[in-house]
């Protein structure tokens, strides 16, 4: 008979769980920027790398 | 005499930023066993650079990128960004504003870079905020190191203070995401329950349940009324202490009335509405996050803008030696001294030197002006070219450019508040409401005597009155119509603006980069030579110049380039050099002169003639004979007339104001045929010409995009920003068409008439609702249900409605 009660507090506690990770998320920058990450993830990370010059490089 | 039109130049695209340059004056290089095409040096150095950190894979998957040059050859002083960094132990940690972005690749390509400068331990860039976070050993490298690389690849980081404008509209949306979030978290979870609890209204429902539903509902609603609701509220109180009713009363006094009606009705057994009181508080925080996000981006613009005036000045002491001191420690009467390619950091008067000033960012002057002993000149304005000592006149609070910035912030406080529509009609309609109820309140009492029914009905009132469709009318039309012109590249930065765009009946444009290109093309050629090779002479002199009038000359030559010998360059005169031997020059009537050229009496004419229509003139010399006149003018942009078109066939009044001289001004607006042109208006009589425009009752429109139109772009009633615009323009504009067309101006004044008609079509459901309603309310006919049904209905209608706006 109370099984509808055990249920509804189920589905509050998991609601309001999703709830604090929603604020977490948002207090730790998971929603400053977004645009990046749907390009990001097309990105190329292991691109053989030559040796970097760029730290030799005289100032002009 | 021989007059030709135009040479179509051949152009070609700089492998790096992509802009469109001439074949002949473009940089040429061979990388990889290929042929490259820079338009300046910049451009070429930061190809090699990327190329030779092997990422190269940047010019293969960018996309969306805005041609436009890098930021290269600007000199960074590490003392600006040294208080922005915060150390722990040997980590170093830096937050900069970078400028230059122009797609999600550049996030890629100066993450991959820094990472491989050592000593970095991490770089992260945000896209949307154009931030960079970068960490790195204190022991392996230096700050200054990580700043150069930065902008070696093209980029200029900008010291991110704490305080600037924009980490407040971030905190901002931040608040209002967490708000929005939150009500939309509870919204839903509490539907699941009023679902349950309408089905059991017509399927019958044990009480028990019924009462426990609604105390859950009770307890989802709260948060939402009262944590994200919160600044409806507060603001609500505030304005009702003024006693100055806006659209915050309204939906306060919608959800408030459901919200306590609701837990009324909780022990009596009645119907609740806690789902009225939360959707309408989730709606339009919707609406205010989605209008946060465009606020931010112009914030982010004027934090740029702030980099204009520069920091820090060359002071030159009586003995002659330069030292580098803060621009609040110069005095007037000191001499500072500003070398090639910086900027001007305070106002005053040149006392040695001459240079040519690029200054169009406060005249809106497109050419360079030559600045000599005795000229004065501005804080903001750059040397193209010379050394200059400047004799200082006023402090740095007092120049040019911060009087300017001063006049926006001022005409931005002048502003009257908002009087938009939702507020003009909570002020009529929440004084009625709350007249009705308490009317009702009172002929109960008198009628039945008992005070519990009495403020049941009274409360009933409010609640059928609800202003839910009515609060929602607005903002959700506007945010429909806010989003839909995103999509087009029209950045509407509020509310309020659709409505004064939609009165607009006179459209004042800037002439200078907004209907002209911003860079001077031929339109007359008199060769006296009569050589095919006049022009090619002409443009191999000039290809060595970084002049705009040498490279609108050069560009029009498309054939190969001749040697130059013995290449001389004079600021604002001319060049000079030996072509296959014989002498050649190219420069203004006065160059000749000094130079002592014959010009022959019709020569002399054609150059009166052309300097009248507000050409600039530009005399070629073969031999100690001028060989060819030519002129020059920033012509019109190829989408200017197709949308002057579009305007008047609105009705538009159309308008044009400008900086350049009273010639110039003529031959655009003949071109264009406007026939209302005012010219040599400096940036604050600009907005004197608006004002006085909108004492006349005209709603105005103004579209500009440098620093000299921002004054009046915060004057207007409108002011639109197409294309690239400079940061102040952006900050001052109520719109930025983000695309280079300027036919978007037109679908704004559509789509902005369109949005009203809707907000209006929306209102009148929203009323035709209440005035059916509240008589019935009154009485006490109306059974809850009923009215619960009718208030969703009213509430449907106007979302549906808004949701046309959608459609292109």
């Amino acid at each position: 008979m109370y099984t509808i009660f055990f249920l509804i507090g189920i589905g509050l506690f998991v609601g309001v769980a999703a709830w604090f990770l929603f604020i977490w998320a948002v207090k730790s920058g998971q929603f400053d920027d977004p645009e990046a990450p749907k390009y990001r993830m097309l990105d190329d990370d292991d691109e053989p790398a030559k040796t970097a010059e760029h730290g030799k490089r005289e100032e002009k | 005499m021989s007059e030709s039109e135009t040479t179509a130049a051949e152009c070609v695209q700089c492998d790096h930023c992509m802009q469109e340059t001439g074949r002949n004056t473009a940089v040429t290089a061979r990388i990889d066993g290929q042929t490259k095409y820079f338009c300046c040096h910049g451009c070429l150095g930061v190809y090699e650079l990327v190329n030779s950190s092997s990422l190269d894979a940047f010019y293969r998957q960018r996309c969306d990128w805005q041609p436009g040059p890098p930021a290269t050859g600007v000199k960074l002083q590490s003392a600006h960004f040294s208080d922005t960094v915060t150390i722990a132990g040997d980590e170093h940690r830096i937050e900069l504003l970078l400028s230059g972005i122009r797609c999600a690749s550049c996030v890629w390509l100066i993450e991959k870079f820094l990472v491989k400068v050592e000593g970095v331990l991490s770089a992260r860039v945000n896209y949307a905020t154009h931030k960079a976070i970068i960490t790195w050993s204190g022991r392996k490298t230096t700050l200054d190191t990580i700043l150069n690389a930065v902008r070696d690849i093209g980029y200029l980081p900008h010291p991110c203070h704490q305080n600037a404008g924009s980490t407040v509209f971030a905190e901002e949306k931040q608040d209002l995401l967490l708000r929005f979030g939150t009500a939309g978290f509870f919204s839903m979870q509490l539907m699941l329950f009023t679902a349950a609890l309408y089905a059991g209204f017509f399927q019958g429902m044990e009480s028990r349940y019924r009462v426990a539903f609604q105390l859950i509902s009770w307890a989802l609603a709260s948060p939402v009324l009262f944590y994200a609701g919160f600044p409806f509220l507060s603001n609500a109180w505030r304005s009702l202490r003024r006693l100055t009713l806006n659209m915050d009363v309204l939906v306060a006094l919608g959800s408030l009335s459901a919200y306590l009606y609701s837990i009324a009705m909780i022990p009596l057994g009645g119907e609740v509405f806690f789902d009225s009181a939360a959707m309408i508080i989730t709606f339009i925080l919707l609406g205010r996050f989605l209008e946060a996000g465009s606020r931010l981006k112009a914030g982010n613009a004027m934090a740029e803008l702030a980099e204009l005036q520069p920091q820090e000045a060359l002071l030159l002491s009586e003995s002659g030696q330069t030292t580098m001191v803060p621009i609040s420690a110069v005095n007037p009467g000191d001499r500072i001294e500003v070398i090639p390619g910086d900027r001007i950091p305070l106002d005053g008067v040149v006392i040695e030197g001459e240079a040519e000033v690029n200054e169009s960012m406060l005249t809106g002057e497109s050419r360079p002006v030559l600045k000599e002993p005795g000229s004065s000149i501005f804080a903001g304005s750059f040397s193209m070219n010379g050394r200059l000592t400047i004799k200082v006149t006023g402090k740095a609070s007092a120049t040019l450019l911060s009087r300017i910035i001063k006049t926006v912030e001022d005409a931005h406080a002048r502003k009257a508040p908002i009087q938009n529509i939702a507020d003009k009609t909570a002020g009529f309609f929440v004084p009625v409401t709350i007249l009705l109820a308490f009317a009702t309140f009172l002929y109960w009492k008198l009628s039945s005597g008992s005070t519990v029914s009495a403020l049941l009905n009274a409360v009933s009132v409010l609640v059928i009155a609800c202003p839910c469709a009515l609060g929602l009318a607005t903002p959700l039309a506007i945010l429909v119509g806010t989003s839909a012109s995103g999509k087009k590249g029209i950045l509407v930065k509020g509310g309020d603006i659709f409505e004064t765009l939609s009165k607009t009946t006179t459209v004042v444009l800037d002439k200078t980069g907004t209907i002209t290109r911003g860079k001077p093309s031929i339109t007359d050629l008199h060769d006296f030579a009569r050589t095919p090779a006049f022009l090619q002479h002409a443009a191999s002199l000039e290809a060595s110049s970084e002049h705009p009038t040498a490279h609108a000359l050069a560009g029009a030559w498309d054939g190969d380039l001749l040697k130059v010998e013995r290449f001389r360059a004079i600021p604002g005169r001319g060049v000079s050099g030996t072509i296959e031997g014989e002498s050649w020059l190219a420069g203004s009537e006065a160059f000749m002169q000094q130079e002592n050229i014959e010009i022959t009496p019709e020569q002399q004419a054609i150059a009166s003639r052309l300097d009248t229509e507000g050409k600039t003139v530009v005399m070629v010399a073969c031999n100690k004979r001028v060989a060819g006149v030519i002129g020059l003018i920033d012509d019109l942009r190829d989408d200017a007339l197709p949308m002057i078109k579009l305007l008047r066939k609105k009705g538009m009044k159309l308008k044009i104001l400008t900086g350049d001289n009273r010639g110039v001004a003529d031959y655009i607006a003949a071109k264009c045929g406007i026939t209302d042109v005012q010219a040599c208006l400096g940036p604050i009589e600009k907005a004197a010409v608006i004002r006085e425009l909108k004492e006349r009752g005209e709603c105005v429109m103004m579209v500009g995009d440098g620093i000299n139109d921002a004054p009046a772009l915060t004057e207007a009633d409108t002011g639109v920003t197409v294309g690239q615009a400079s940061g102040i323009a952006l900050e001052s504009a109520g719109v930025a068409i983000l695309k280079d067309d300027l036919r978007l101006i037109s679908t704004l004044i559509d789509s902005s008439s369109k949005c009203f008609s809707v907000i209006r079509q929306n209102l009148f459901w929203a009323f035709a609702y209440n005035l059916i309603a509240l008589p019935l309310a009154v009485t006490g006919v109306l059974h809850p249900i009923i009215s619960a049904m009718l208030m969703a209905t009213s509430s449907l209608v106007v979302v549906s409605n808004s949701l046309r706006l959608k459609k292109p």
